[in-house]
């Protein structure tokens, strides 16, 4: 039909995927058409929606709302060491465990881009370009031929210490603003790490005690866990926030009869006990399975050595356990990520609670569609690139495959 | 082991302390020791700090609020409420002027309903989803995919609020109804046709009954007709058919025991048909499409673990894709479905507590607003805890009723 050669046998082909795909059959085609009217329609409402009646000025205005909360502009710089921090070392551990495939790179800029852009004004955009270069700095250092070869081992365990150090220190960072001006994405953030970081160690002791033969420790976990998993995050999240503060308040808190200073607790790090137990019980549940993934051979090998039990747990059954479960552990950490949003009944300023702060501004009245699907936007972005690199992660580690 | 016990009795301290069992004794009770020490002091430190401010910590408690406390009463439930709550499900009657009793039991009962229908659909839409996601039509399998990763990666509490304040809230107002002849659509409420019963209902259900009764009967003859002469004898059809004749006959014997009823719009309320609130739609919607997109990949993931063989092996033995699919792959896939589909039906559960968000009133907000009213935060917060964890051990029970059913019938054959 093309008078130029070349394209016909393209044509040809399209012609003939669809014709496999979509049109073999009455009942295809009429799914078919089904479909693109549905998609049509869709397209035409997001477009209508996101081009001609949106008003953006309510995501233009709050844009310090949405990413920091109430986090006073002087000590932004904090914030920023934080995200240079992590950079760093993401890309520092990223060359060490594997090769940044392209794929991944591409969906992962893709995703950043629309947070880049909005972030780009004053400073911001260097800054954020800054965080860049220090990724790929470190990357590059991660890759020279000395830590690729010889010292690889030591510069991983390196990187792991790192890893674990980064969490005091950026608390410690930020921290020197009060906890209840923290909101946004970025409170999103600490919740969600905080909230899987400080609970690993005890969701493993956990499963260990799930594990264990000794009744009385064994029936206490698996209470704890069964009871935390049985019951809605929210009403932990309540608990925490009614109880807290008076078991360990600051008033009168007596530990036998004397009186000690207790802590003071505010929303937020009330919000954070409530998250760590929640999760605690979730990550041992994991830690469970990985626990069961080991071959009891092992153990017995292992004893057949001479180990003793702390040895035989921290040689040979932990780090075969914990490898396995790392793709459910990524999982566990993009659900918590979407779960922090239940710190709005909390009144906290989380990501959600920026959206309904800021339209119910007197200026953004009305504006609750605007506000609400760019939030739903941020959180699609963070959770989908997280998912498909944990994906990514579980083809690498070949879990389940051996 | 026992005998290597009497020959080497524990002489002395060290001894007894090298002894595994004398070990695991004394490590179990010092940790038992530590909880209850822990536990203690947390419950003494709220009971005091409590009695500084002049709130009595465990209301339930006869005389002292102090740490032993042995008989519980729960007094305060019996209060007046002095709230009311928009919507109660089952036909429930429940007003400001009843107790906290009342107003707990109408929240239980709206989240059971919501829970129930919301299961029920994000089932059918799961079920539906799952399988598009494994079509050979390219795009409804990737608008299939989107429809998960979508509803997927976005929070439920976003995804709510999104609901019931960009939608709900949006649609006409009341005084100017979009009134589609059969449906009513407001931001008071959705309302869609539904029946009214009769007199004569009682009567035709049990003609429904003994339909039922006789259609298996039929069902089973056709079956074992068909089994023994191998000519094809419909037995489901035959089944369908029996039952729904026998329903038509008792229908217009009983005297037409349903009739429909559309809703219309009576002074600025919405009256007749089936009606959700606002509030309850969002809450029905929100739940349903987030959990179904959970229950799509557990769809798709158990039709994936089938050895493609087992489809192969059936067409090559001449059933057709209805018989592939009813006797080979999908008493199959439901044995590897299950369990992760309890677990989204418990997570559906434990996720209506979100109701709060649109103004719901489940158990949760219930129990929120009685703790606000009368301060009893402990007895509140422990009756929720009781009330999700006997929701989930109801539906983990079933569901492994239903499971270990699979097996047993798997394992007769």
């Amino acid at each position: 039909m093309s008078v130029i050669g070349v394209q016909m046998p393209e044509r040809r082909v399209v012609v003939r995927w669809a014709r496999e795909n979509l049109f073999d059959g009455p009942w295809n085609t009429l799914l078919t058409i089904g479909m693109v009217s549905l998609l049509g329609f869709m397209g035409y409402s997001v477009f209508n929606f996101v081009v001609i009646t949106a008003d953006w000025g309510v995501v233009d205005a709050n844009r310090q709302l949405f990413f920091v909360g109430s986090y006073p502009r002087d000590d932004f710089w904090r914030v920023w060491s934080v995200l240079y921090l992590v950079a760093g070392l993401a890309g520092f551990s990223w060359a060490l465990w594997s090769r940044i495939t392209f794929r991944l790179m591409f969906v992962t800029s893709l995703g950043m881009i629309p947070i880049f852009v909005l972030m780009a004004h004053e400073e911001a955009a260097l800054l954020t370009l800054g965080a860049l270069v220090t990724f790929a700095a470190a990357y590059t250092s991660g890759r020279t031929p000395v830590l690729q070869s010889r010292h690889r081992g030591t510069a991983r365990n390196a990187a792991m210490l790192f890893w674990v150090m980064s969490l005091p220190v950026s608390w410690a960072l930020l921290d020197g603003v009060p906890t209840r001006l923290w909101g946004g994405l970025l409170l999103t953030m600490v919740l969600t790490v905080f909230g899987i970081g400080i609970a690993f160690p005890f969701g493993v002791l956990l499963a260990l005690g799930r594990a264990s033969t000794l009744p009385v420790i064994r029936s206490f976990c698996v209470g704890f866990i069964e009871l935390i998993r049985g019951v809605p995050l929210i009403t932990i999240l309540f608990m925490a926030f009614l109880l807290l503060p008076l078991a360990i308040g600051p008033e009168r808190t007596i530990l036998f009869g004397i009186p000690v200073t207790g802590f003071e607790l505010d929303t937020v790090l009330r919000a954070l006990v409530g998250i760590i137990i929640f999760s605690a019980a979730y990550l041992a549940e994991i830690v469970r399975g990985g626990l069961q993934a080991v071959p009891r051979g092992q153990t017995e090998a292992a004893k057949a050595l001479g180990l003793g039990t702390p040895h035989i747990l921290t040689f040979i059954v932990l780090p075969q356990a914990l490898r396995a479960v790392i793709p459910a552990l990524v999982g566990q950490f993009i659900s918590l990520f979407k779960d922090t949003s239940l710190v709005l009944v909390l009144g906290l300023t989380d990501l959600l609670g920026a959206a309904q702060q800021a339209y119910t501004q007197p200026d953004f009245i009305g504006d609750q569609s605007e506000a609400l699907f760019f939030v739903a936007l941020l959180y699609w972005v963070v959770a989908f690139n997280m998912s498909r690199a944990s994906q990514q992660l579980e083809k690498t580690l070949g879990v389940g495959e051996r | 082991m026992s005998v290597l016990g009497k020959q080497f009795r524990p002489a002395s301290v060290l001894t007894l302390w090298r002894n595994v069992r004398v070990q695991r004794f004394v490590g179990q009770a010092a940790f038992l020791l530590l909880v209850f020490t822990v536990v203690y002091l947390l419950i003494d430190n709220m009971s005091n700090e409590l009695d500084r401010i002049g709130v009595r910590l465990f209301p339930f408690v006869n005389g002292s609020d102090r740490f032993p406390f042995f008989s519980l009463t729960w007094d305060f439930l019996e209060q007046r409420a002095g709230f009311d709550i928009a919507e109660s499900s089952f036909g429930r009657d429940y007003s400001a002027n009843d107790s906290y009793r009342d107003a707990y039991i109408t929240g239980v009962l709206n989240t059971i309903n919501v829970s129930a229908l919301g299961i029920v659909l994000a089932t059918i839409i799961g079920l539906f989803v799952g399988i598009g996601r494994l079509s050979k039509n390219w795009l409804v399998s990737h608008v299939a995919l989107a429809y998960v990763e979508t509803f997927r990666n976005v929070p439920l509490l976003v995804q709510l609020i999104i609901w019931y304040v960009v939608v709900y809230l949006k649609l006409p107002r009341i005084s100017d109804p979009l009134d589609l002849d059969f449906a009513v659509i407001t931001n008071r409420g959705v309302a869609v046709p539904f029946f009214n019963t009769e007199s004569g209902f009682g009567v035709w259900v049990i003609v429904l009954a003994a339909g039922a009764v006789v259609s298996y009967a039929v069902y089973r003859l056709r079956l074992r007709r068909e089994e023994s002469t191998g000519d094809p004898r419909y037995p489901g059809w035959w089944a369908i058919g029996t039952f729904l004749g026998i329903g038509a006959i008792g229908f217009l014997v009983t005297g037409l025991p349903l009739s429909g009823e559309t809703p219309s719009i009576a002074d600025r309320q919405v009256v007749g048909g089936f009606k959700m609130s606002p509030e309850y739609g969002a809450l029905l919607t929100g739940l349903t499409l987030y959990t179904a997109a959970f229950i799509a990949e557990n769809v798709r993931g158990s039709i994936q673990a089938i050895p493609k063989g087992q489809a192969e092996a059936s067409a090559a033995l001449g059933l057709n894709a209805f018989q592939r699919m009813r006797y080979v792959i999908l008493p199959q896939t439901l044995r590897i479905l299950i369990p992760p589909t309890t677990n989204q039906y418990l997570n559906l559960t434990k996720n209506s507590s979100l109701a709060f968000a649109v103004a719901f009133k489940d158990v949760f907000d219930v129990g929120r607003v009685i703790t606000n009213q009368s301060g009893n935060a402990v007895p509140i917060v422990a009756l929720l805890m009781v009330t999700y964890l006997s929701f989930s051990l109801l539906i983990s029970l079933v569901m492994n009723t239903i499971n270990s059913r699979l097996k047993w019938g798997e394992n007769r054959r």
